[in-house]
């Protein structure tokens, strides 16, 4: 991370008036696209997220096939419009890297022995990013498969904590995360407090890990709050 | 002891019980019970069962599916239903002279058809057997999980909608369902309520809130 003369610490507060240990406005749904077996939409900030599942279906070419289970897989794309300068579009090395983490982390949870020898295809498609989308992909992914029925142990949820001015915050930012110290993004199966992802850019040292590594995980707890109530509610509307 | 009441939605992973019994759609773990998909909980007794909401439809002997012939091969067809696994259709169910047999003269593709599941492996691979040639009507599609809705308590809501909406109509278990009648309006009516039984499956009292539509509907 490139050190830079940028204040990201005023008044004991953030940039944007947060307080150290919360969340950015959060905003999901689930069903918002008709021709997929579940999809969900999040808005994490300023980051826009649109997650679909096909599937399970019939998987091509059949040498792919597992007769013990389905073969999950996930593709995680940022649209060229979703950053300020234009993106390249086409996947390249960070969004191969976040689709497989997405992929393994989908992949701990669902049950996919009960569809032998078919595919399940996760699409991620990052409409607008603002730091932080690694975490609102799983969850808007983990919302999508719940909402397309598919059997799961558990449900994903994720946040980011780091280290700002030498504070240990929750969920970056932009700026927090282009001039701060530290990312830690953190996804966990809620149930069992699993981790399913874990990754750090950064340096922090043993103490401010175990503080940051709390405070990740006591903001995936909160998403899966929500979560909860996106998947019920969703339903509720229906009647 | 059960931590969510009956008739209750639940996301997987969620807790529904201890020290309880669990059939479809649930798991046990250290003597506790959790929903292994989104839906609603299902309590009788000490037994506790999850119906999904949402999902597509896996292959179960002696259901009764409506198909769509997509391939004709030697001595079988290749029949889509509607679920992640293909079925195979055997040509003796027609002749008994397969081989030399062109099998496209009895169901070509594209062709309809009900028929029931007669068979099915470890990986989901079925077989169906006693077609019958849909012919006419229209097929629309419902989430194959809403079936039973559709279907309803001893086929009571199925019942309700052949008689006041004087329609055939078949329902196969893998969501698809064929809908024919002489007046196109019976038709049309046939389907909104179906579409209308989808949307609110989940709800309470809806056998009584679909014949009152459909009475009204008829007297307009």
């Amino acid at each position: 991370m490139v050190k830079q003369d940028m204040k990201l610490i005023v008044d004991g507060k953030r940039l944007d008036g947060r307080r150290f240990d919360e969340l950015r406005e959060i905003k999901m749904s689930v069903g918002v696209l008709n021709r997929t077996n579940g999809s969900a939409y999040v808005e994490w900030g300023k980051n826009k997220i649109l997650a679909g599942v096909h599937g399970p279906r019939e998987l091509h070419p059949k040498y792919l096939r597992d007769p013990t289970k389905a073969v999950l897989t996930c593709t995680y794309n940022m649209a060229p419009f979703s950053v300020d300068e234009r993106k390249k579009p086409g996947p390249d090395r960070r969004s191969v890297e976040i689709s497989k983490v997405i992929s393994e982390a989908l992949g701990h949870v669902a049950v996919l022995e009960k569809y032998p020898n078919t595919g399940i295809d996760v699409f991620v498609e990052v409409l607008q990013a603002d730091a932080g989308t690694r975490c609102a992909s799983i969850v808007a992914a983990s919302l999508a498969m719940a909402n397309s029925g598919m059997p799961m142990r558990d449900m994903i949820s994720a946040c980011a904590a780091g280290k700002i001015d030498g504070e240990i915050v929750l969920d970056l930012m932009k700026e927090e995360d282009n001039f701060g110290e530290c990312d830690l993004p953190v996804a966990i199966s809620p149930r069992r407090k699993e981790i399913v992802l874990l990754q750090m850019d950064g340096k922090l040292t043993r103490e401010e890990f175990k503080k940051a590594y709390r405070l990740a995980i006591d903001g995936a707890m909160r998403v899966y709050d929500m979560q909860k109530k996106t998947l019920i509610e969703s339903m509720k509307i229906e009647e | 002891m059960f931590m969510v009441g009956d008739g209750d939605l639940v996301i997987p992973g969620q807790l529904i019980g201890e020290n309880v019994s669990c059939l479809d759609n649930c798991f046990m773990e250290n003597n506790r019970v959790y929903s292994m998909v989104f839906g609603m909980v299902r309590i009788n007794g000490r037994v506790v069962r999850v119906i999904p909401s949402l999902g597509v439809y896996t292959p179960k002997r002696d259901d009764l599916v409506i198909g769509v012939i997509i391939n004709v091969m030697e001595g079988s067809w290749i029949v889509d239903i509607n679920s992640p696994y293909l079925c195979r259709m055997r040509g003796e169910e027609v002749t008994k002279d397969v081989m030399n047999k062109n099998l496209s003269k009895y169901y070509d593709v594209g062709d309809r058809i009900s028929a029931k599941i007669s068979f099915v492996n470890e990986v989901n691979s079925c077989e169906i057997t006693g077609p019958w040639k849909l012919i006419d009507g229209v097929i629309i599609n419902v989430n194959p999980k809403r079936i039973p809705r559709v279907v309803g308590k001893r086929r009571s809501m199925l019942e309700i909608l052949k008689k006041k909406t004087n329609c055939n109509i078949v329902v196969g278990q893998n969501g698809r369902i064929w809908v024919r009648s002489d007046n196109f309006d019976n038709v049309k009516l046939a389907i909104n309520a179906i579409k209308r039984i989808e949307r609110e499956a989940q709800s309470s009292g809806l056998t009584d809130r679909i014949e009152k539509m459909l009475e009204n509907a008829r007297r307009s």
